[in-house]
């Protein structure tokens, strides 16, 4: 049994540096505080992250921290949690890190029930490097990649994990910290892959009704609405609502949530640790065959 | 959406009550502290070193309630937790901006001291004990006082407002 951590015992001497009013430095706030929650100590947690103003988290934590490449997060976080399946992994990162550059390692993470939460925080464009079009800006938005508006429809982060199958899906905004603190720590606690959607606004080159002032006025809790979490079909039919709706809480819970790869992985070891041990050479064997 | 939950103002008891509102002021200092670091880190040294003080003046609160909490109820553990309040007294992350003016800082602190007003203000009927009211009463008063302080700092500041504004960038494009 841990002593009680404090949320400050997971802050870093490291001092942000996002643009004041940027939506990150709630995420941060709520995050300290699920991570005291939880209770496991830092030197238990790994914190990995792409390229993005959002993928500077794991610098601002006492965890461990791998600030990657760009969308890359994912294939570098499982690799971690299966090299030691006892740290707690938490992924963090943008909307373009995860969902352009790295959008081709959603589904795998998704499919292999990798037990690791993955934070992203989607302001809609790309904010480190001013301003350009990112995959979940709205269509007709005017960037400097798009002067004219943009003419692609966004991707929905909701609806594209729930689609892969993500056995737990939630959207939260820093406008409501209480109910993004208990979502973060309810995605860590989950036993499997975790996905949060945060709508966490760029103060610089995000638009005004996209801040937190108009997310305090628009934002709808799911539980308002009376949604059944461990119900699939309601949580897609309510996910097609982004870009539209802001809806916060838990859109997806599986209520028998499967083995998660980590585990698997670990079952098998042990399997086959039962077994006669295979000398080096008839490893080699194997490849001969052919 | 209530600042605080999970506390029953009917049923709350009086060192909850202090140590309620010690968490009040240590949230207000932690706030103005980081926006101190924000503004610092934007090259807005005026604005950050105000932020500076103004978490200076919350720590003194903070202790002040402390100091009374432990005169009597010494060092007898805390029912209530940080989690059950948010953003009571302290400023939405939302108020600040790079390159703001001291007006602009100070209207964002005069917001803040308002909103702690209206939750001393709206609990205040919920709260059936009598030597609690009177300590509600009192922190719903200095919140006043402290309305009074900033509005005069603002009569006196020379900044013109929304001033800040003209002169900051646009933010640029590559």
């Amino acid at each position: 049994m841990n002593a009680f951590l404090a949320p400050n015992d997971y802050k870093s001497p490291l001092k942000p540096i996002w643009c004041p009013g940027c939506g990150d430095y709630g995420v941060l706030q709520a995050l300290y505080r699920a991570l005291s929650a939880v209770g496991r100590p830092p030197h238990e947690i790994a914190f990995i992250s792409g390229i993005g103003c959002s993928s500077r988290i794991p610098g601002y934590t006492t965890a461990y921290g791998f600030n990657t490449l760009h969308g890359r997060a994912l294939p570098i976080a499982q690799g971690v949690k299966l090299a030691n399946p006892d740290l707690l992994v938490i992924v963090a990162g943008g909307d373009g890190d995860g969902f352009s550059i790295g959008g081709g390692h959603v589904p795998h993470v998704i499919r292999r029930n990798v037990d690791l939460t993955y934070l992203v925080m989607d302001n809609q464009v790309y904010g480190l490097t001013k301003g350009q079009l990112s995959p979940t800006s709205p269509r007709g938005l005017k960037t400097v990649t798009s002067p004219m508006g943009s003419l692609e429809q966004p991707i929905n982060p909701l609806l594209t994990v729930l689609a892969y199958g993500a056995g737990f899906v939630a959207q939260a905004t820093p406008a409501d910290m209480p109910g993004m603190t208990a979502l973060i720590e309810e995605a860590i606690r989950y036993p499997g892959f975790s996905f949060v959607n945060i709508q966490s606004p760029c103060i610089t080159f995000g638009e005004e009704d996209q801040q937190l002032k108009a997310h305090k006025a628009r934002m709808k809790p799911l539980a308002s609405l009376g949604h059944d979490p461990a119900n699939q079909l309601a949580a897609l039919d309510l996910a097609r609502a982004y870009g539209t709706e802001l809806y916060t809480g838990v859109f997806y819970r599986n209520p028998s949530p499967p083995p998660t790869y980590d585990a698997l992985v670990r079952q098998r070891q042990v399997e086959l640790q039962k077994g006669e041990p295979r000398s080096r050479s008839r490893v080699l064997d194997g490849y001969l065959k052919a | 959406m209530t600042p605080v939950t999970g506390i029953d103002f009917e049923r709350i008891t009086l060192r909850d009550a202090l140590d309620l509102a010690v968490l009040i002021e240590e949230e207000a200092r932690d706030r103005y502290e980081e926006f101190a670091d924000q503004l610092a880190a934007h090259d807005t040294p005026e604005v950050a070193d105000f932020f500076s003080r103004m978490a200076r003046i919350e720590e003194r609160h903070r202790t002040e309630l402390l100091e009374r909490r432990r005169t009597l109820f010494g060092s007898a553990p805390s029912a209530v937790d940080r989690r059950a309040l948010f953003d009571v007294e302290a400023p939405g992350y939302e108020a600040a901006r790079a390159f703001m003016g001291v007006r602009q800082a100070l209207e964002t602190v005069l917001a803040a001291e308002v909103k702690a007003h209206t939750f001393f203000s709206e609990a205040l009927p919920r709260v059936k004990d009598p030597e609690l009211k009177v300590l509600f009463q009192e922190l719903r008063e200095e919140e006043v006082h402290h309305q009074a302080l900033v509005k005069a700092e603002l009569a006196r500041c020379s900044e013109k407002p929304d001033d800040s504004e003209a002169y900051a960038d646009d933010p640029n494009a590559q």
